[in-house]
C-alpha cells in the first residue's frame, strides 16, 4: 500500500488538480474496481471493458477541475462510465458487432458462490437492452437506490422502477427456467 | 424467493478488479496523451505564429501602401496648388506689365 | 520702349543674363530661409503652406496622371526641380502680417547669384510683385516670387534647374499666361 492510498478522496482530488500524478494514480486505484466493473457488466468483454475504463479515467484527468468532492467524483465516474458504455453498445449494434459469447463472459473466479449461476446471470444480463442493463447493474452491482439510478442515467424515476421490475421478472424467470412470455426488448 | 434472487444478482454482479497494472496503463495513456497534446499545441503555435507573421507582413505592407498612396495624392495636390499659385503670381506680373500706359503719340513721333 | 515690351523682352533677357552670369558666385542651393509663419496661420483667413522637397516631389510625380493635361504639364514643369516651397496668407484686415518677415526674405535675394527679373509696383492696388531667379552656370537654378498686398502676401521659392520654356508651356494649365520667349530684340544690358 502506498502512502497516497491513505489520503482522503478530497485530499487526493486537491493534489491531483495541482498536477500531482501520484495523487491521480491513487484515485485510479481507488475507483478502478467500480469503473471497470460497470464497463465489464455492460460490455461483457474484458478487453473492451478495460479500454473503456481507461478512457473514463483519461476523461477524468481532463475534467479534474470540475470535480467538487469525493461524492461528486463517484457519481461522475459512474455516470461517465455508463454513458460511454451505452454509447459504445449502441454503436456496436448499429455496426453489427459480434454477439457476445460465453467465453467472453466475465466470471469472478474468486467468488465463493455458484460459478454456473453467476455465468448464467451474466449471460442473461447481456441479453438485456442497454438502458435496462444499466439500471440492473447500478441497482445490484453499485447498490444504488432508484433515485440515484435515475439521476445517474438522467432517466425518470418511474422508468427506472419499470426497468427494474421488468428486468428482475425476466431474469428470474430465465434463471428458473420459466418461459418468457413478455419480450423484454 | 424474490429476496433470494436479488441477493443472487448482487453476488453475481459483485464488482471485480481489472487486470494487474491497470493504474500504470492509465497513467501511461495520460502521459502519451499529454505529449501528443503538447506537440499538437507546439505545432499549432508554430503554425499560428507563422500565419501571424505573414498576416502582419501583409497587413503592414498594405497599410504602408495605403499610407504611401495618401501621401502621394497629398503631395500631388500640393504640387498642383503650388504651380497654380506660381502661375497666378506670374500672371499678376504679366497683367501689370500689360496695363502699363502707352506713351503719348507725339512722344513717339518726336523721337 | 513700353513696359509691356519690356516684360515681353525680359524673358529673352533672362537667357542673356544667364549667359552673362556664368561667373557669378553661387548662392547656396537656391533654397531661401523662410521665416516661421505659424503664428500667422491663426490670424489668416486663408493660408497655404507647401513644402515639397525632392523626395515628396518624386512621390507626387508618381501620382500624376499623364493622360490629364494638367498633370502632364506639371510633370514636365518639375523636371530638374529639387524643391517647391510656398507660403501664402490672406487676411481680413490690412497689414495684419509683419512686413519685416517679408523683408527678411527679400534681403536674402540681394545675395550673389539672385537677379530680379520683374518688379511690379501698383499704387492703385497697392500690389507689389517681385520675381527673382538664381543664376548658376548659365542656368536658372532657383526662382523666388514675393507678392504682397495689404491683405495678403505670397512667397514662392522653387529650387533646382528651372526651364523657363517649360514654365511657358504651363500656359493655360495653371493660369500662367503665355510668355513671349521669341527673342525679338537683343538681350537687355
Amino acid at each position: 500500500m502506498k502512502a497516497s492510498d491513505t489520503w482522503s478522496a478530497d485530499e487526493l482530488l486537491t493534489r491531483a488538480r495541482a498536477g500531482e500524478s501520484s495523487a491521480f494514480a491513487a484515485l485510479v486505484r481507488r475507483y478502478q474496481r467500480a469503473v471497470y466493473s460497470i464497463a465489464l457488466r455492460m460490455l461483457n468483454d474484458r478487453h473492451r471493458a478495460e479500454d473503456l475504463a481507461q478512457e473514463v479515467f483519461l476523461q477524468l484527468h481532463r475534467a479534474l477541475d470540475g470535480i467538487e468532492s469525493d461524492t461528486h467524483l463517484a457519481f461522475w465516474l459512474r455516470k461517465v462510465a455508463m454513458n460511454r458504455a451505452i454509447d459504445r453498445m449502441r454503436q456496436e449494434s448499429r455496426h453489427g458487432a459480434e454477439p457476445l459469447t460465453e467465453a467472453e463472459a466475465a466470471v469472478d473466479e474468486t467468488a465463493e458462490d455458484d460459478p454456473l449461476l453467476k455465468r448464467r446471470i451474466e449471460e442473461l444480463l447481456a441479453q438485456l437492452p442497454p438502458a435496462a442493463r444499466a439500471v440492473v447493474v447500478l441497482r445490484y452491482q453499485e447498490d444504488l437506490d432508484p433515485l440515484d439510478i435515475a439521476s445517474t442515467l438522467d432517466m425518470p424515476i418511474n422508468t427506472v422502477k419499470s426497468h427494474l421490475k421488468r428486468s428482475l421478472t425476466q431474469l428470474r424467470a430465465r434463471v428458473q427456467g420459466t418461459a418468457i412470455v413478455e419480450d423484454i426488448r | 424467493m424474490s429476496k433470494d434472487f436479488e441477493q443472487q444478482l448482487r453476488d453475481a454482479l459483485r464488482p471485480v478488479e481489472p487486470e494487474d497494472g491497470f493504474e500504470q496503463r492509465v497513467m501511461a495513456r495520460i502521459t502519451s496523451e499529454q505529449t501528443r497534446a503538447r506537440s499538437k499545441v507546439t505545432r499549432w503555435v508554430s503554425v499560428a505564429l507563422a500565419a501571424s507573421v505573414v498576416f502582419a507582413a501583409i497587413l503592414g505592407t498594405h497599410e504602408w501602401q495605403v499610407r504611401r498612396e495618401q501621401e502621394g495624392l497629398e503631395a500631388r495636390k500640393q504640387l498642383i496648388e503650388a504651380l497654380r499659385l506660381t502661375g497666378e503670381k506670374l500672371d499678376v506680373a504679366y497683367q501689370a506689365v500689360n496695363r502699363e500706359p502707352q506713351p503719348p503719340p507725339d512722344n513717339e513721333s518726336g523721337a | 520702349m513700353t513696359m509691356n515690351a519690356l516684360f515681353r523682352h525680359s524673358i529673352p533677357a533672362i537667357f542673356a543674363v544667364l549667359s552673362l552670369s556664368a561667373g557669378v558666385a553661387s548662392a547656396a542651393d537656391g533654397q531661401l530661409k523662410l521665416p516661421n509663419f505659424d503664428s500667422l496661420t491663426d490670424k489668416a483667413s486663408e493660408s497655404v503652406t507647401i513644402t515639397l522637397d525632392s523626395a515628396l516631389l518624386g512621390l507626387a510625380a508618381r501620382f500624376l496622371d499623364p493622360t490629364k493635361p494638367e498633370d502632364a504639364a506639371a510633370r514636365e514643369a518639375i523636371q530638374g526641380i529639387k524643391g517647391i516651397y510656398v507660403r501664402s496668407y490672406k487676411f481680413d484686415q490690412d497689414f495684419a502680417y509683419p512686413k519685416s518677415d517679408v523683408e527678411m526674405v527679400r534681403k536674402q535675394l540681394i545675395g550673389p547669384g539672385w537677379q530680379r527679373l520683374v518688379e511690379v509696383r501698383s499704387r492703385k492696388e497697392q500690389q507689389n510683385v517681385d520675381i527673382y531667379i538664381l543664376v548658376e552656370q548659365e542656368r536658372a537654378n532657383g526662382l523666388a516670387i514675393i507678392a504682397s498686398q495689404p491683405r495678403e502676401f505670397t512667397i514662392v521659392n522653387i529650387v533646382g534647374s528651372i526651364d523657363m520654356r517649360k514654365l511657358h508651356e504651363l500656359e493655360g494649365q495653371f493660369g500662367i499666361p503665355k510668355l513671349e520667349l521669341e527673342q525679338k530684340d537683343g538681350p537687355k544690358k
